[in-house]
């Protein structure tokens, strides 16, 4: 709650509702990574909105999740200057590394694959965003040791 | 010191911006502090008025470094001052035009340059809570920036009575969520205010009812940081580099199929090719390859072949500045843009290229206007079936017709930004286009390689 009032106390008294975008960040990070509606109903009440407020805004930024993902989520930046600098290629050896499809999360719940688009990473591409940092220049060995580092870290922490 | 072909003198390569950018621990305040950072903001805080620091950026001829190029003085100049009303500067660090990552860079490298320019930013405009709009993905640079604030903080530089002035300022930064469209002004300031990216309808403009309804000036990072240097060497001084409106310093980020892509600080007097392949910049096409297009200023501006790209119709070498590489309109230029520099040599295939941004625009359409929503998930199907070896002659001129309707029939530039890319495309590579529809397996095996497109163009003289 600390961050919480922390985060509200930034926008002029009465208008906490601009707090939303920030809460529901904060929401997804404390909750298993997603948004359940039940979440969102929490977060309405906290600010002083209705659900339908938190809903239409939960529902229009591709950062919020809807649905649970993986502990690990590789959201691979597939757009213009990532393609030409073989993005497609990662895209498809993580979907046979993992053995997922874009969109799908595997079964140990540990990784989810998301095609993404442009992250602002075009310089470094192929690119990934991977919790709150960018994994850059992948190449299929940087991925092979992502992976490897996800595992270690889920078998350390369990 | 040397005289330019446009008659200034120039110093070669200057940089304003990205000087200080190498030196160890320049992210922190003391390292700043001892570089000669904020100087500029006590000069402008002890011995400015507010006016005289927006008449200093009106002479400097600074110009909105986001892409659209508008004079930032007049800008500023338009701001609403009515009694009572709270006014705000909001930082637009949303960068997320595809090819575009300088932002992301200075506010990584260089927080302090981006507070000082807020600082002395909201004295000019009266803004006692300004706030820094970044991107959601950009996570990580939230806490670099809020590290450099309460550094600012405790240094005296923000907070109350800054410098024993008087002056209250404090800044936030505010995350989003990932939405393109709120790097569009007033989908920023919807954002900002906890709803939905949707644009508004201009007027009333920011400047008269923006954020909360008060007078609000949203300004881009790279624009807000180059205040600093404007206060610091004097309006006049910073619009002696560079070449007519283009004044003062670039920041230009370079990608795609080259050796060194990166972001570079230009004095926009520098050419193209200079550009491409001089080692001070991208350092030449990776691998050995060949130059066929280049997207100049971040996805949205026209695609360029490469004959196009170095010279001008008029066979003269094209400049990177805003004005070179508008040259010819659209019929033959692009646009200086974001400065998002997008580089593809012979092996790339323009279709793909192509489909790849319309994907990208359709994703970030925010759906309020029908030409836009609708124009660009029909552009992108087109182009995926052409590109998967399943169009038709037909779907061509469809294209072009789709881009037409959508390009200046929405509420905001989106749908510009989405149709210009298949326009320019059509109109510089249409032969490549109609090959991918003539020979649906070959080109599913091979691209159409670098066919036509570097060789010279033929100028007629008079």
């Amino acid at each position: 709650m600390t961050e919480f009032n922390r985060l509200v106390s930034h926008y002029p008294e009465g208008k906490q509702k601009s707090a939303l975008l920030p809460v529901l960040h904060l929401a997804q990070n404390s909750f298993g990574g997603w948004l359940s509606s039940d979440t969102m109903d929490y977060v309405a009440s906290l600010l002083q909105i209705k659900p339908i407020e938190v809903y239409e805004v939960a529902t229009f930024y591709s950062m919020y999740n809807l649905k649970p993902v993986g502990k690990y989520m590789f959201e691979v930046c597939q757009t213009g200057p990532c393609m030409i600098s073989g993005c497609d290629d990662i895209i498809d050896y993580i979907g046979k590394t993992l053995g997922i499809k874009p969109g799908e999360t595997t079964a140990d719940g540990l990784f989810t694959l998301k095609t993404v688009e442009c992250l602002g990473a075009c310089g470094y591409a192929p690119m990934m965003q991977m919790g709150k940092t960018y994994r850059e220049h992948l190449t299929k060995e940087k991925v092979d040791s992502i992976i490897a580092e996800c595992r270690n870290n889920a078998a350390a922490n369990n | 010191m040397f005289q330019s072909r446009t008659g200034k003198l120039k110093v070669m390569g200057v940089k304003i911006l990205l000087d200080k950018a190498h030196v160890e621990g320049i992210r922190y305040f003391d390292v700043y502090r001892r570089e000669g950072g904020y100087q500029a903001a006590e000069k402008a805080l002890k011995e400015m008025s507010t006016d005289a620091i927006v008449e200093e950026v009106k002479k400097s001829g600074l110009r909105g470094r986001g892409g659209a190029g508008f004079p930032a003085g007049m800008k500023w100049s338009f701001i609403a001052k009515p009694e009572g009303v709270p006014r705000h500067l909001v930082c637009n660090a949303d960068e997320s035009e595809p090819g575009t990552f300088k932002d992301r860079y200075l506010m990584e490298f260089l927080p302090h340059l981006l507070i000082e320019g807020l600082l002395i930013s909201s004295y000019a405009l009266g803004s006692h809570d300004t706030y820094i709009y970044i991107r959601g993905e950009y996570a990580w640079i939230v806490d670099i920036l809020e590290q450099a604030i309460e550094e600012a903080k405790a240094n005296g530089f923000l907070g109350k009575n800054i410098l024993g002035t008087g002056f209250d300022c404090n800044i936030y930064v505010h995350r989003g969520a990932g939405a393109y469209i709120c790097g569009e002004e007033t989908a920023l300031i919807e954002s900002l205010e906890g709803k939905r990216g949707n644009p508004r309808i201009k007027p009333p403009f920011p400047a008269i009812q923006g954020v909360w309804q008060r007078p609000t000036v949203v300004n881009n990072v790279e624009t807000l940081a180059a205040v600093v240097p404007i206060i610091r060497m004097g309006g006049d001084e910073y619009a002696k580099i560079g070449v007519g409106r283009s004044t003062g310093t670039k920041l230009i980020s370079a990608c795609g199929n080259i050796n060194k892509p990166g972001v570079y600080e230009i004095d926009m007097t520098i050419s193209v090719e200079e550009f491409i392949y001089s080692d001070e910049y991208c350092g030449g096409i990776a691998n050995g390859k060949r130059l066929k297009a280049c997207i100049p200023g971040g996805s949205s501006v026209p695609i360029l072949p490469a004959n196009l790209l170095l010279r001008t119709a008029k066979g003269e070498p094209r400049l990177m500045n805003y004005e070179g590489l508008s040259d010819g309109g659209f019929a033959t230029g692009s646009m200086l843009g974001s400065g998002g520099f997008i580089v593809l040599d012979e092996d790339q295939c323009i279709v793909k290229n192509t489909y790849t941004l319309a994907r990208f625009y359709r994703h970030e359409s925010c759906g309020q206007c029908s030409p836009c929503r609708e124009g660009t998930g029909w552009m992108e199907k087109i182009l995926k079936n052409i590109d998967t070896g399943n169009g038709k002659m037909s779907d061509i001129d469809l294209l072009w017709d789709i881009q037409r309707k959508i390009e200046g029939n929405t509420i905001c530039p989106l749908g510009d930004a989405a149709a210009w890319p298949v326009a320019a495309a059509i109109r510089h590579f249409r032969d490549e286009f109609e090959w991918h529809v003539l020979n649906p397996e070959e080109s599913q095996k091979r691209n159409y390689g670098l066919a036509h497109y570097a060789d010279p163009i033929y100028v007629a003289t008079p």
